[in-house]
């Protein structure tokens, strides 16, 4: 069998009872899961149509894994909240804070592959890393987690303090640190109105927004198609990437063209709200796939990700027994 | 010096204030030091004895009038209210602000349109004030009081209700590991070194200054207010009998708010809204395009989370946010006629229109169209069911921009609204006008 048709393929029902019984460990689910297990909805995709059962509940992780090996199901979900009554979904108490990253939705995507590859899961990865920053920098967020998901990435939030934020809050961080929106450029004093492009502002929002503004244009491509960017304009931001690449952004903004500039920049934080799927974020009920579980689909394992420097879903996410595939 | 509770009426001082009131009924009787004060405040006009409050409860009326007709009336005379800018005004103006917050808590509960004017016209008269002090009583004003409501290292989710709320925005505030910064020793400690070339005090004083600190305390003294009616709509919900003078009030407080609906207008946008045909003219582009059929993902959020309920308010309801009163789609189409003859075929005509039909593969989701108009989860839309579910409002554009990031196509018209209902309403209006300026 061919190298790239062995990796991303669906696993057959053999394969996946397979990975549960010979691959797969019950400790290979996170503490944030298991130390929580009582309080948590879990949901299940047995045929590979959604996950249609749902409210389950287990009281202990052997029954979990009692569970997991004898259906070996084709997608196993827990919920991000926690509840007092979780097969009801009643008395809520909090939820994580998610952020999900899909390769295959990254606005600009260099690879312009139809399902995901290497290329555009490295990218969801440098997208992940670049989050933490600022929920780490600016926020202040410390407890979290990376979930490799199968075909992108799950940064899950623990602290405290934003688990019982509600979705409104949520929406505006989804906001806040994937650079929504451009930030104004007028600062009124005494009377007086000042002009402060965002790239002059080396804090706060207009940081974040000129940092996500840098790698999209970084990884603007001849063929990628962006609504009110013609492409005369997308040339000529390509054609000075490598004046951002050393922050000169005065000089780029000249190159493009102070109007042209505001359009670029104007669709590239339209486009920006693609970078995470913000629905996942402001739902408070969520199920999410279960770290350790199979991606059946692509053939890969969710799993967290202790170092996300060093991770490499091709050589650490795939299961065994796509490598075997190669001997049928 | 200005007394705190001038600006903040939930400070200790505003407190001591209230309890040394006693008698209620006090509120009615002619109160000689307060006509005193008001007409001696400085450019009151005393022409009109209309003017001047005679009692607790007339000056709690004018102080909800100073706002409306501020709002509202092009010929606001600033001079019939000077007094409310007067600090001497506080022992009576705390009492006035509790009488009109007691009321309204007991009368129409929280998020009514009176406990929002409430709170608004709480924020209004905060910045009146503070923008007539001297700058040394607003400096004092301003650091004492978010001394008092801000203490130590802030975290900016202490702003928790206020962002979930939206009267502060995430972009507006300076934050560094988590911290709220609002001092300039702060800032300096947290960012001098990254501002090459540049002035920290120049910096500090565009991006942060007493501009971000006067947002955040007043929008924080909003925000108590709405908390405080809550409060005491809990609490009377308990009590069997509200205090009759607290009721009066409240009928007076609806004749003020009406008043504008009666007297100025807005090219008919403060006239009731009446449901009328659709005049597809006048969809906002994030409509327009849900209409002409979703070519990838979100089919389902698009049609019965987006589409139905808009629809369905846009032609029975169109003013529901300003009315802000409970209504199902029956009270307005007993016979359910333009629902079955104007509104479905609408929405199963963008569902066809998807790329597939989202019918075709989810014949289930008809159901949940009916759901969304209060019908329940049944397959036919049929009165007895209704009000199994809730008839859903339409999303605001904030909800549209993170449930379906790709509809949002914003043209100017979207710039001054917040609701695709009211880009609808607000258009409807200009083409109507548009219309009878031609036949004028």
């Amino acid at each position: 069998m061919e190298e790239k048709e062995r990796f991303l393929q669906p696993a057959s029902p053999e394969e996946r009872r397979r990975y549960y019984r010979e691959e797969w460990n019950v400790k290979d689910i996170p503490d944030f899961i298991s130390n929580s297990i009582i309080q948590r909805e879990f949901g299940f995709d047995h045929m590979g149509r959604g996950p249609n059962d749902r409210y389950r509940v287990f009281r202990s992780m052997d029954l979990l894994r009692k569970f997991l090996r004898y259906r070996a199901p084709f997608a196993a979900y827990s919920s991000v909240a926690f509840y007092k009554k979780p097969r009801r979904r009643d008395g809520w108490i909090k939820s994580e804070l998610v952020f999900d990253v899909d390769a295959k939705d990254i606005p600009i995507r260099e690879c312009g592959c139809a399902g995901v590859c290497e290329i555009c899961l490295n990218q969801a990865r440098e997208i992940v890393c670049s989050l933490m920053d600022t929920l780490k920098g600016d926020m202040g967020l410390k407890d979290m987690h990376v979930i490799y998901s199968g075909r992108g990435y799950h940064l899950r939030v623990f602290d405290e303090e934003v688990m019982e934020l509600d979705s409104d809050v949520r929406g505006q961080i989804v906001q806040y640190i994937i650079g929504a929106e451009v930030p104004k450029n007028e600062y009124a004093q005494d009377g007086m109105t000042y002009k402060l492009e965002h790239f002059t502002i080396p804090f706060g929002y207009p940081k974040v927004f000129t940092q996500r503004t840098k790698y999209a244009i970084l990884h603007l491509k001849d063929h990628i198609q962006i609504d009110d960017i013609n492409k005369k304009l997308l040339k000529d931001a390509i054609k000075n990437q490598d004046i951002l690449r050393e922050d000169k952004w005065g000089i780029f903004k000249g190159k493009i063209g102070p109007q042209r500039y505001q359009r670029l920049i104007k669709s590239i934080a339209s486009l920006n709200m693609g970078l995470v799927d913000a629905k996942v974020s402001i739902d408070l009920k969520r199920i999410l796939r279960l770290p350790s579980s199979l991606h059946s689909m692509v053939s890969m394992k969710c799993m967290e990700v202790k170092d996300i420097g060093k991770f490499d879903p091709f050589q650490d996410a795939v299961p065994k027994f796509v490598f075997e595939r190669k001997s049928k | 010096m200005v007394s705190v509770a001038f600006i903040n009426p939930f400070s200790e001082e505003g407190r001591q204030i209230v309890r040394e009131l006693g008698d209620l009924n006090s509120v009615y009787e002619e109160n000689g030091d307060l006509i005193d004060l008001v007409i001696h405040s400085r450019s009151q006009d005393i022409s009109d004895d209309e003017s001047i409050p005679h009692n607790l409860i007339d000056l709690a009326i004018k102080r909800l009038e100073w706002y409306i007709k501020k709002k509202n009336n092009p010929d606001f005379d600033y001079k019939k209210y000077s007094y409310l800018y007067n600090p001497k005004i506080t022992r009576f103006d705390v009492i006035a602000f509790y009488l009109l917050s007691q009321a309204i808590s007991v009368k129409f509960g929280p998020n009514s349109r009176e406990s929002r004017a409430m709170a608004e016209s709480q924020g209004k008269l905060m910045e009146s004030r503070l923008g007539e002090l001297s700058l040394r009583d607003r400096k004092h004003l301003l650091s004492t009081i978010l001394g008092s409501l801000l203490i130590g290292d802030v975290k900016w989710t202490t702003l928790g209700d206020l962002l979930s709320s939206r009267k502060i925005r995430l972009p507006d505030l300076v934050m560094s590991h988590g911290n709220l910064i609002l001092d300039e020793e702060e800032f300096a400690e947290s960012f001098q070194d990254k501002l090459e070339n540049r002035d920290s005090h120049k910096m500090y004083e565009l991006l942060i200054g007493d501009h971000i600190k006067e947002l955040i305390l007043n929008k924080m003294i909003m925000q108590k207010t709405e908390n405080y009616i809550t409060d005491v709509y809990k609490k009377s919900q308990r009590k069997v009998e509200p205090n009759p003078i607290l009721l009066d009030l409240a009928d007076r407080i609806s004749e003020v708010l009406n008043e504008p609906i009666i007297s100025y207008g807005y090219r008919g946008t403060e006239k009731k809204m009446e449901a009328s045909p659709f005049d597809t003219e006048a969809f906002p582009p994030c409509v327009k395009m849900v209409l002409d059929g979703i070519k990838s993902g979100g089919r389902n959020d698009a049609i019965i989370l987006f589409l139905t309920p808009f629809l369905s308010y846009a032609r029975l309801y169109p003013d529901v946010f300003r009315r802000n009163i409970t209504l199902k789609v029956s009270d307005v189409d007993p016979q359910l006629e333009a629902v079955e003859k104007e509104i479905l075929p609408l929405i199963y005509e963008a569902a066809e229109r998807c790329t597939p039909p989202l019918f075709e593969d989810q014949p289930q989701e008809k159901v949940n169209i009916n759901a969304k108009m209060g019908f329940g989860m049944h397959s036919e839309i049929e009165l007895k069911h209704e009000g199994e579910t809730t008839w859903y409002t339409p999303m605001g554009c904030e909800k549209v921009k993170l449930h379906l990031p790709s509809l949002c196509k914003p043209d100017e018209i979207c710039k001054k609204i917040g609701n695709p209902l009211s880009y609808y309403i607000r258009r409807l209006n200009d083409i109507k006008y548009s219309k009878n300026s031609k036949t004028d």
